[in-house]
């Protein structure tokens, strides 16, 4: 392209967004139509990523064509193996796109559209994009080695053993918070208990036909797999169209929360080929499938945006979850503006799949602003809800009653309109008994989609099935982190327990593997029960926890990124990871101060606690509690959830005291040197 | 050096060599290692060591994936 005309297409990308947003920040009292939100993204996107990712590109890694990548000089045809660039976006964008980016922006949606989607575009291109991209080429630079392992090597071994112990922390709150998403979308709910419970049978199935009947045949097993899923869809309808077995699929949420706790065990301690893999397969199609289906549909239906630009809960006192606009809207949406856990996947198998070191920028912050669309488009869905409806969903039952009358009396006392004759017909269309606070976000979006899709295709008579297949697809995907991320647990509790008995760090012996499998789910379970029983729905304590343990991690590896730049000699670009870290560690302390301290029983643990004991001393039973002992039990839950947030919030500052010191010895000129591997030229043939 | 060893070349226009190829692609990105590249590889540059069996090989791959965090995001 001539320059003339480059300079003239960047122009107009840059005026189209910033025209965008503009009319979206300005925007006030009348309805949006969801195509700007989509243009303001995608344009700060392409130019974040022609210009912004260039800096780490050029002027701080100097990404070389002709640097041999570890792909290319460790090739083991396993590990190491040279990759198309497409085939390794296409994996990476698989592994780092979960649940996160689907459940956050929903529930951010309590403070109207506006914080949320401004977060998760600005989030994006300054931290999250920049954090994955950061990492990945410095463990290119370091034969792939993990995050924990740079941390380590470049910062020292207390940071080293922060990030291990953080790592290990983060996967207790995230799988009980994510299980919890899940028995808050199935309570009550049978078509959907039966169908998410029958693709447990499917994969097992699947793993039997791949490892006995058609070895290696993934492709023909997985498309057998997707049928049985469309099956499972109709046999749950069918279920929960049959008075007799209806109320045998219609569980409590305690009831569920037991089952996904065996579940957890089961997936950690059977072999991978007969749970674990079939169900990776079907999701990530699923998962592809769903993404490139959501934008097809809202694309096609360009839907207004029904929740206002702004709602009046910025001031803290929202029904989804406590705690005002600064910090929470920087916590509630983790994944999509900035996840730590990506760190762990840049530094894991994608390090050793690139063929040509420059490929690290297309695929780690080219994924990253993928994944962040992805943040946009559930918002958008959840925002094609009315606020009421929106609210009636997401709202618990110790707020807003239960039933759809006194909903609509408390949500009119907010400011806006509730018919409970409408939330009726729309729980009829989609055939659940009900929608009042049905909370967690999954129902909330799994309802925006269904009424996306069947605009597109089916209309109303298909609300009912695009809503269950859209409840299937968030919860297969919320159940593959479970169940992997439960065995990943087990085997870095082997690791820690080995230290006191050796034979508990063997994975081969059963009785080491069972011992250290059920002390794992016994770790989330404990916090996923916790959530289950607690009267204010549970995501109100958990959700926050996750956000701030993920943004520690975001810090851990923010941390060691600007320590590789440091060493690398460019110290003077180390703004661009200490810009996106500063604003992590502030908005980290903050929240967690919030969480713990807060003098509002309904933002901080501590102060919950007190008040629990108060009413019990001034003899009330606090809503929820039953007995004395029930008053002790939440109040001592309380106290704990304080104790994660206090450990969160010292790792961030063992982190940042660590690296700090570290920056310090760089100057003296008495740190250890960069572990970066030297210059090896490609070979070329 | 570029190798695409990863990708069984495909005559021009040839439907099943094209639909092997896609296959690989798809395998790829959903995380199932490619066996017949691994064989490529150790005859290519281990002459003398015979390449593990098929199912041998998808075993250990499997039990790898799931034993490292960052296998799995949120």
């Amino acid at each position: 392209m001539p320059r003339w005309a480059s300079v003239l297409l960047w122009t107009a990308i840059t005026a189209a967004g910033a025209g965008a947003l503009g009319y979206l920040a300005l925007t006030r009292g009348e309805q949006v139509n969801a195509a700007w939100l989509l243009t303001a993204a995608v344009c700060t996107y392409l130019v974040g990523y022609r210009f912004y990712s260039r800096i780490i590109a050029a002027r701080i890694f100097a990404l070389d064509a002709n640097r041999a990548t570890p792909a290319e000089r460790l090739k083991d045809g396993r590990d190491y193996v040279p990759t198309n660039r497409w085939i390794v976006f296409g994996h990476h964008f698989a592994a780092i796109a979960g649940p996160g980016p689907l459940v956050g922006p929903t529930l951010a949606a309590q403070f109207g559209y506006l914080p949320g989607a401004l977060w998760i575009i600005v989030g994006v291109v300054l931290g999250g994009a920049v954090q994955d991209f950061v990492i990945l080429a410095a463990s290119v630079r370091r034969n792939g080695k993990s995050l924990g392992r740079i941390a380590r090597d470049e910062i020292g071994p207390v940071a080293g053993a922060t990030a291990l112990v953080a790592v290990l922390g983060i996967m207790i709150i995230l799988i009980s918070v994510l299980a919890l998403v899940v028995v808050k979308a199935l309570q009550q709910s049978p078509w959907g208990t039966v169908t998410i419970g029958l693709t447990i049978p499917i994969a097992m199935l699947m793993g039997v036909y791949l490892q006995f009947i058609r070895p290696g045949r993934v492709l023909e097993t997985t498309a057998i797999g997707i049928v049985l899923l469309i099956v499972a869809l109709y046999a749950g309808r069918w279920v929960a169209q049959d008075p007799a077995l209806a109320p045998i699929f219609t569980l409590t949420g305690p009831q569920l929360a037991k089952w996904i706790i065996g579940y957890g065990i089961a997936a950690s301690i059977l072999p991978v080929w007969l749970l674990l893999a079939p169900r990776d397969y079907l999701s990530a199609f699923v998962k592809i499938g769903v993404v490139v289906a959501l934008a097809v549909g809202i694309v096609i239906v360009l839907p207004p945006l029904q929740m206002p630009a702004l709602t009046r809960f910025i001031d803290g006192t929202g029904p989804v979850f406590a705690g005002k606009l600064f910090p929470f809207v920087f916590i509630t949406i983790a994944c999509g503006a900035i996840s730590g856990f990506h760190s762990l996947i840049a530094s894991g198998t994608t390090p050793k799949l690139l063929q040509n070191e420059k490929d690290a920028r297309f695929i780690g912050y080219g994924a990253m602003l993928t994944e962040s669309l992805v943040a946009i488009m559930a918002l958008i869905a959840a925002c094609v809800l009315t606020p009421g409806i929106y609210f009636a969903i997401n709202a618990p039952a110790s707020i807003i009653g239960t039933t759809a009358e006194s909903a609509a009396e408390v949500i009119r006392t907010w400011g806006f309109v509730l018919d409970p004759a409408q939330l009726h017909q729309l729980a009829a269309s989609i055939e659940e008994t009900t929608l009042l606070s049905r909370t967690g976000g999954a129902p909330s979006l799994a309802v925006g989609m269904a009424m996306l899709f069947s605009n597109v295709l089916g209309g109303t008579s298909a609300m009912a099935l695009w809503y269950h297949f859209a409840l299937m697809f968030e919860a297969l995907f919320i159940l593959t982190t479970v169940d992997a991320g439960t065995r990943v647990g087990r085997f870095m509790l082997q690791d820690l327990l080995r230290h006191i008995w050796a034979p508990l760090g063997r994975t081969g012996w059963y009785p080491a593997v069972v011992i250290s499998s059920t002390l794992f789910v016994a770790m989330w379970g404990y916090f996923l029960y916790q959530g289950v029983t607690d009267p204010l729905g549970g995501i109100n304590s958990l959700w926050p926890l996750f956000g701030i343990a993920n943004q520690l991690l975001a810090a851990v590896a923010l941390c060691v990124g600007t320590t590789v730049i440091i060493k690398m000699g460019k110290a003077r670009y180390a703004w661009i990871t200490i810009l996106p870290l500063v604003w992590l560690a502030v908005v980290t302390m903050s929240a967690g101060a919030a969480k713990v301290w807060s003098s509002d029983p309904k933002l901080g643990f501590l102060s919950h606690a007190r008040f629990l004991e108060a009413q019990l001393a001034a003899g009330t039973m606090p809503t929820g509690a039953k007995s004395a002992a029930d008053v002790a039990r939440m109040a001592f839950n309380d106290r704990l959830d304080a104790g994660v947030a206090l450990f969160f919030m010292a790792s961030v500052i063992v982190i940042l005291a660590t690296s700090i010191y570290e920056w310090v010895r760089v100057r003296r000129g008495t740190a250890t040197p960069s572990s970066e591997v030297a210059f090896v030229a490609r070979v070329t043939s | 050096m570029t190798d695409h060893a990863a990708i069984p070349p495909s005559g021009a226009g040839d439907a099943p060599g094209v639909a092997r190829r896609v296959a690989a692609v798809i395998r790829r990105i959903i995380g199932v290692p490619d066996y017949e590249a691994y064989v490529a590889h150790v005859r290519a540059h281990h002459p003398g060591t015979e390449p593990m069996s098929e199912r041998d090989f998808h075993r250990e791959q499997l039990t790898a994936r799931y034993s490292r965090p960052g296998s799995r995001c949120c």
